[in-house]
């Protein structure tokens, strides 16, 4: 404890969490510690129903844990609220009867980040234009593929600067090319804005080309198995040495608790 | 690709004037051969007899005091499910007394509430208006309720999540996300306020010097006027259709069907 403290931008110490079910405790986390400075990119490895979306929803705060503390920049986080924004895996995470644009400027208006409606345009044509979405700007959401919509959610959380954007499997129910390129996109947005993410997947693949730190979780209940820094440069190509033995690492850890 | 659905469209219309002019045709002709005119006018009696007492007549009165009728109860009617939906979701154990209240008043047509309605307000357009309230307010907020219910839990959390909550989360959120059942809501609602309000006149009678459409059909058939009691019919039939093109299947149109919400 001590200056390392105060730079981390995120901390979760020690916190477990379990269910009730059928008059039975099933215990999901178990005593989880992460520990992210400003800027990184975690990921989150783990098999499917290891508890890792209970996780990220409890530092989004949809979820309390039983035990343990959340903190950010020091404090302890207080409920849910757009300082920690999740991007889900559902495709049905906009607001159907608003258009793509109303989509991004309406949470900006909610949160105040300003009152005049040129300057809100010019955030929401800004990020529009990042994620490529111009010229849909006033289609509805299910005139969206999945991907589209999928972009529009991180452009819409990116626009209101979170403190950690948590993503829980948002490409997982995409197409591989999709996905592919979903990802290629997602790393230039964090190296644009730096933004602190945690990042959910059950790919391993994917956990390689997009984190700077990658943690493996066991399977029930969810314990930190391995962590590590990825400093692979970018382009990360599955093809080269240093990412297949980083590859074979990681998917040893998760097959080792699979059975 | 539009020229195709374009095409579809103009089929399907083509297909529904046929089908009209068809069975216009066949009301024209065949009450003549079977010589049962007295009972059934041809078609174009019906629409003579239409065109000159709406005009000339007083079926012109009759729609618009059934208008002004249908309209204050759906208006009460709406206030009143909004109240009573909103406080149903504020309050748990205000939505245990309504599901009682519901299921007791739901299945209980309107017109069976009438003499009750007549012993209390007595004759008038008051028991009229309340037995059409009673009509709309009970799937006004089954429907509701049903939206309410069906939210996905995702849109909730997202609601949060981006800061929302209470009368917030509710309107902003929660209301337009429930908005394809309420809408359907209202379009049930119209249809039974117009069975409604014409069995109640029917029942009733003129009250003072006025009276409405059902009042209407029932005084033609009493004088033996068969062609003014169908125009009555078809006066009924063109506002019900009338509001439900042009009112009911717009919104639908610009809203749910355009969000793709349909419920």
């Amino acid at each position: 404890m001590g200056d390392e403290c105060i730079m981390s931008s995120l901390q979760v110490n020690n916190i477990s969490k379990s269910y009730q079910l059928d008059n039975k405790e099933l215990n999901v986390l178990n005593d989880i510690s992460i520990s992210l400075d400003s800027g990184d990119f975690l990921t989150i490895l783990g098999p499917s129903g290891c508890g890792k979306s209970t996780l990220i929803r409890c530092i989004c705060g949809m979820e309390t844990p039983d035990s343990g503390e959340i903190l950010i920049d020091g404090k302890p986080i207080d409920g849910i609220g757009p300082e920690r924004l999740m991007v889900f895996q559902d495709f049905n995470q906009l607001f159907p009867w608003k258009t793509v644009e109303e989509n991004i400027v309406f949470p900006l208006k909610l949160n105040n980040v300003s009152n005049n409606k040129v300057e809100l345009n010019e955030i929401a044509e800004e990020f529009m234009d990042i994620v490529n979405l111009k010229q849909f700007r006033n289609a509805y959401p299910n005139q969206l593929s999945g991907g589209m919509r999928q972009r529009v959610a991180i452009a819409r959380s990116l626009a209101l600067n979170p403190k950690v954007l948590l993503m829980d499997e948002p490409f997982g129910a995409l197409d591989a090319q999709t996905r592919a390129i979903l990802q290629k996109e997602l790393y230039q947005l964090w190296e644009k804005f730096k933004t602190t993410i945690i990042f959910i997947t059950h790919n391993v693949q994917e956990a390689i080309i997009l984190g700077s730190k990658i943690i493996v979780l066991g399977l029930m209940p969810a314990t930190v198995k391995f962590e590590t820094t990825n400093t692979i440069p970018y382009p990360r190509m599955p093809e080269t040495k240093e990412f297949m033995s980083l590859w074979k690492e990681l998917y040893g850890h998760l097959e080792t608790k699979r059975f | 690709m539009t020229d195709k659905v374009n095409g579809e469209k103009n089929k399907s219309r083509l297909t529904k004037i046929s089908f009209l002019l068809a069975l216009f045709l066949i009301w024209e002709f065949v009450p003549v051969w079977t010589n049962s005119a007295k009972i059934i006018p041809p078609f174009h009696k019906v629409m003579v007899a239409f065109w000159t007492n709406l005009w000339h007549g007083d079926l012109l009165q009759h729609v618009a005091y059934s208008l002004q009728l249908i309209f204050t109860g759906i208006l009460i009617g709406m206030i009143l499910a909004f109240v009573l939906t909103a406080l149903c979701i504020v309050s748990k154990r205000f939505n245990d007394i309504m599901d009682v209240v519901i299921s007791i008043m739901h299945p209980l047509p309107g017109i069976a509430l009438l003499p009750v309605v007549m012993l209390i307000v007595g004759l008038g357009a008051k028991s009229i208006i309340i037995i059409i309230v009673h009509s709309i307010l009970w799937p006004l907020i089954v429907n509701a309720l049903a939206g309410f219910n069906s939210i996905p839990k995702i849109q909730i959390e997202l609601g949060k999540n981006l800061g929302m909550k209470g009368v917030k989360l509710i309107w902003l959120v929660m209301i337009p996300n429930a908005f394809p059942y309420i809408l359907s809501g209202i379009k049930i609602s119209w249809a039974r306020s117009w069975r409604a309000l014409v069995s109640a006149e029917m029942v009733f009678g003129a009250s003072g010097m006025v009276g409405g459409l059902g009042w209407y059909i029932y005084k033609t058939r009493f004088f033996m006027d068969v062609s003014g009691m169908f125009a009555g019919l078809i006066s009924v039939i063109i506002i019900g259709m009338l509001v439900d093109e042009f009112v009911l299947k717009s919104i639908e149109k610009n809203t749910v069907k355009k969000w793709g919400m349909s419920v």
